[in-house]
């Protein structure tokens, strides 16, 4: 019995900066069954209609990570995204290269951004001098302790979070989903000499900049989930020590802030987040927003239900986190 | 030009061991990939790592499985070496920061494998491989050397007697240079693109083994091909022995559980030869489904253990198969898995050529013989890459500058812009696909000679319309169409060698199942196979195999 064939019209994204004046799209439409993946589809039009179509792949079930792009759009793995469900939705497969990593050719991206950022956080074990590793043995650690890497050690270095990332697009200092998800696995290592001062680093390094948007978690082929872990590094280092970065101040005021009235006090917000300094310098933005929102600026008063809210808050509280500060 | 002490060709978990191990010894290393190393096909190793450290288990017994999985063609001395070094790698490995498994009291879990007398199977869920990359380039990225990343071997210069660098083409640039080493260590893995049905990345493509090949390396058993019995249908995915070890189970179309028939005592655990030979006989003999696979089971595991030590296999047979191994059996057939020969080294990564040394896949020392045992791959590239980077590092030291005359350069670059210039010619693509269908068709698990010479026949063609390949693609950034040729040619050769050794040797043993020779012939054949490159193609002769304590006798599982 023949498979059941679809067709599939794709649209390719083309470049080679320096030579061609500018990018342009290779149309093609081929006739493959639905479940065909994105992947097997470009190189049959590599190996039989075009073999100038530029692109990176190697293993072809999702572990190599080299076949990141955007397919319709999304940041995904081309190996492990099927034609049939893009066909249905789109009616076309339009093929570009990953986001915020500059392009080489056609589908081929400059990814030395994406792993200076992974090297700068130092992705190694460090040696704990209070804890030196068991001579001739292992490590004792418990499926418990193995547990608490969640689903970091799934990552394959794709890129697809940080193709997804906009925070790595608006802020050059952020270090990216996939290097904080990363540097989530080195601090909850029990075996890691240097927990702590990690999490005391990536304060003032970009972990606040994460604008908890989850396209990451979306755009992940393997499930790590790296704004949960992000989220995960976030509560770690506000235990760690007081919250002294903005991006910390304001996650903890925010807390507060809604504890005590049920409701956000914006300008307390603001002068809890920032130092004076900064307060000053959003002097102008602030006149703004109340000339043309005045609401925002006088103290609301606490909801009616406020112990709703409060019993929700001790239930919380009460539960723990799951993330220990080192 | 750039020199470095010792150049690393390869950074799966080989090249990368024996980098750091040569970094260790004080020498200047630079390591050549033509993939970034996190992406090396070492990554995608699933089942484990063999060490034998449980306290019912004994190193003697992993030895002894070793010496039989191999039907008695791995040499004994290395095989013991390598068994007494499994325990500290894979502590090394631990301590390097590896995330394995770990059993309820804190030790590092175990599971069984095929051919393993005990559960010895140390791993990391069903990703060891990428486990141990990450653990092993987190480790390595501490130290000082040169990465070449992105850049593909295409040529060994030798003279006066020793290596003198590479040749290397920087895929990004489009740039051919030349680099001098005093030792370069090949450890480039797998061949497994020479077939089309194949568990193996598309970049394993053998370019190290071939090139080590023409600069006058000898290659060792290289008609001994593993084929593993459990790859998705379509795709050739591999599906781990790990998932048998869990409790996995394989049936045919009339429900039965047909590996009692044969290996009645470990059933689905025998070693990977004797499974894949059952499978294709099942189907062969019509109990087969009609889509031409056998079926693994694993929904009597429960969804909870298949889906957290059996986590990529989920997603694989969901994503690639569209199965649910929670509810659904999957359909198997066996594909192109390992290549057990190589370039044929000592314990020490040395091969026939003075500076050149290998090490992993690419390398056949031989501790695998005609049939490597599932996990003890892992454990090859970590032992050997270790030991081939501290010889090539010892020989380094004693050894004077390289000198390089621009004579190979030119030459490569010759061949390469021929491709280019010419006006029309063959398409890689279409020469590779032939091959790939060939070696599918006629050298598989069961080898008939008839099929052999119409393979033989069939690759000298493609190797002498080789000759004239062309390369449509003009640009110098990131061209792939390049590489694929180049690939292509590195495949041909390589399968000439392995249908040469499969041709001349009239028997069966391990993985290499001749129909008109169906014993094994310990009389005639005890012997590894080594081909050297000549102009006429490759010329076979003999070798013997190492014995130390255990007399050759008939496998049974």
């Amino acid at each position: 019995m023949p498979p059941e064939l679809i067709q599939a019209p794709f649209e390719v994204y083309r470049y080679e900066p320096g030579v061609d004046p500018a990018p342009r799209y290779s149309h093609f439409t081929l006739e493959l069954p639905p479940h065909t993946p994105v992947l097997t589809a470009l190189l049959k039009i590599r190996d039989e209609l075009d073999p100038s179509l530029t692109l990176r792949y190697s293993c072809r079930s999702a572990i190599c990570g080299s076949c990141a792009m955007l397919v319709n759009s999304k940041s995904r793995l081309a190996c492990k995204t099927q034609i049939g469900p893009e066909v249905a939705r789109h009616g076309k497969i339009v093929i570009d290269p990953m986001r915020n990593l500059p392009v080489l050719r056609d589908l081929v991206t400059e990814m030395n951004g994406f792993w200076d950022r992974y090297r700068r956080l130092e992705p190694a074990l460090r040696p704990n001098p209070d804890r030196p590793m068991p001579v001739g043995q292992p490590n004792p650690m418990t499926p418990e302790q193995v547990d608490r890497f969640m689903e970091t050690p799934r990552c394959i270095a794709c890129a697809a979070c940080y193709s997804a990332c906009p925070a790595v697009e608006a802020d050059p200092e952020f270090p990216g989903p996939m290097a904080l998800a990363k540097l989530y696995r080195f601090v909850v290592d029990p075996r890691d000499g240097a927990p702590r001062e990690r999490l005391l680093k990536i304060q003032s390094e970009g972990l606040w900049l994460c604008l908890r948007c989850h396209l990451c978690t979306e755009a992940c082929p393997k499930d790590v989930r790296p704004s949960e872990r992000i989220r995960d590094l976030k509560e770690m280092a506000n235990r760690a020590r007081d919250p002294s970065e903005a991006g910390s101040r304001h996650s903890v005021a925010f807390k507060e802030n809604i504890r005590s009235k049920g409701i956000l006090d914006e300008f307390k917000l603001a002068r809890q987040t920032l130092n004076p300094v900064q307060l000053l310098e959003s002097l102008p933005q602030g006149f703004k927003i109340r000339a043309k929102k005045p609401e925002v600026t006088k103290t609301p008063k606490p909801i009616r239900n406020l112990e709703e809210v409060q019993k929700l808050y001790e239930l919380l509280d009460s539960s723990g986190s799951e993330e220990e500060a080192p | 030009m750039q020199r470095h002490d010792v150049i690393v060709v390869g950074a799966g978990l080989a090249g990368q061991r024996a980098a750091l191990a040569a970094i260790h010894a004080g020498v200047d290393v630079g390591l050549v990939s033509k993939l970034h190393p996190l992406r090396s096909h070492s990554g995608a190793a699933q089942g484990g790592i063999n060490a034998a450290v449980g306290a019912e288990d004994s190193v003697e017994t992993h030895i002894y499985d070793t010496v039989k999985g191999s039907d008695y063609l791995g040499d004994q001395d290395a095989i013991e070496f390598f068994c007494h070094e499994a325990g500290p790698t894979v502590v090394e490995m631990e301590h390097f920061g590896t995330i394995f498994s770990r059993a309820p009291d804190g030790s590092l879990a175990r599971r069984p494998f095929g051919g393993a007398g005990f559960p010895r199977t140390i791993y990391a869920a069903d990703r060891t491989g990428l486990a141990l990359l990450q653990a092993l380039y987190e480790r390595l990225g501490t130290e000082r050397f040169t990465v070449y990343e992105e850049w593909q071997l295409t040529r060994i210069v030798v003279s006066g007697g020793r290596v003198q660098g590479i040749v290397a083409y920087d895929r990004r640039r489009g740039d051919l240079a030349e680099i001098g080493a005093k030792a370069v260590i090949i450890a480039t893995g797998p061949a497994g693109r020479i077939y089309g049905r194949t568990t193996n990345a598309h970049a394993c493509t053998g370019d190290g083994v071939a090139i080590a090949y023409r600069a006058g390396a000898l290659l060792k058993d290289m008609e001994f091909v593993q084929f593993h019995p459990t790859a998705l249908l379509d795709s050739g995915i591999l599906i781990t022995e790990g998932a048998r070890g869990e409790g996995g189970i394989l049936k045919n179309s009339h429900d039965e559980r047909f590996m009692t028939r044969y290996a009645p005592h470990v059933m689905d655990l025998a070693s990977r030869d004797v499974v894949s030979r059952a499978i294709v006989t099942e189907v062969q003999e019509g109990r087969g489904f009609p889509d031409g696979s056998v079926h693994l089971e694993l929904m009597h595991l429960g969804r909870e253990m298949i889906e957290s030590r059996l986590q990529e296999i989920c997603d694989f047979s969901r994503d690639f198969a569209g199965i649910d191994p929670v509810t659904q059996p999957i359909p198997v057939t066996p594909a192109q898995h390992y290549m057990m020969g190589g370039i044929g080294t000592t314990t020490r990564g040395e091969t026939n050529v003075p500076g050149l040394y290998a090490a992993g896949e690419a390398a056949c020392v031989s501790i695998h013989g005609a049939n490597r045992l599932g996990g003890n791959s892992l454990l090859e590239t970590l032992v050997f890459g270790k030991q081939a980077g501290e010889a090539a590092a010892e020989y380094a030291r004693k050894t004077g500058p390289s000198e390089l005359a621009d004579t190979d350069l030119d030459e490569v670059t010759g061949v390469v812009h021929g491709m280019s210039d010419r006006a029309d010619g063959a398409d890689p693509a279409r020469l590779r696909t032939e091959m790939q269908s060939c070696m599918d068709r006629w050298v598989g698990i069961y080898r008939r000679p008839e099929e052999l010479a119409q393979a033989a026949r069939t690759l000298l063609d493609l190797k002498e319309r080789f000759r004239s390949v062309h390369v449509a693609d003009r640009s110098s950034v990131y061209n792939v169409n390049l590489t694929d040729a180049l690939e292509t040619g590195h495949m041909i050769d390589l399968a000439e060698v392995i249908v040469a050794g499969a041709i001349a040797r009239t028997e069966s043993r391990g993985a290499h199942a001749r129909v008109d020779y169906p014993r094994r012939d310990d009389t005639n054949w005890m012997k590894h196979t080594m081909a050297q490159s000549t102009p006429e193609g490759p010329a076979l002769s003999y070798a013997p195999v190492a014995f130390t304590r255990w007399e050759p006798k008939e496998r049974v599982y």
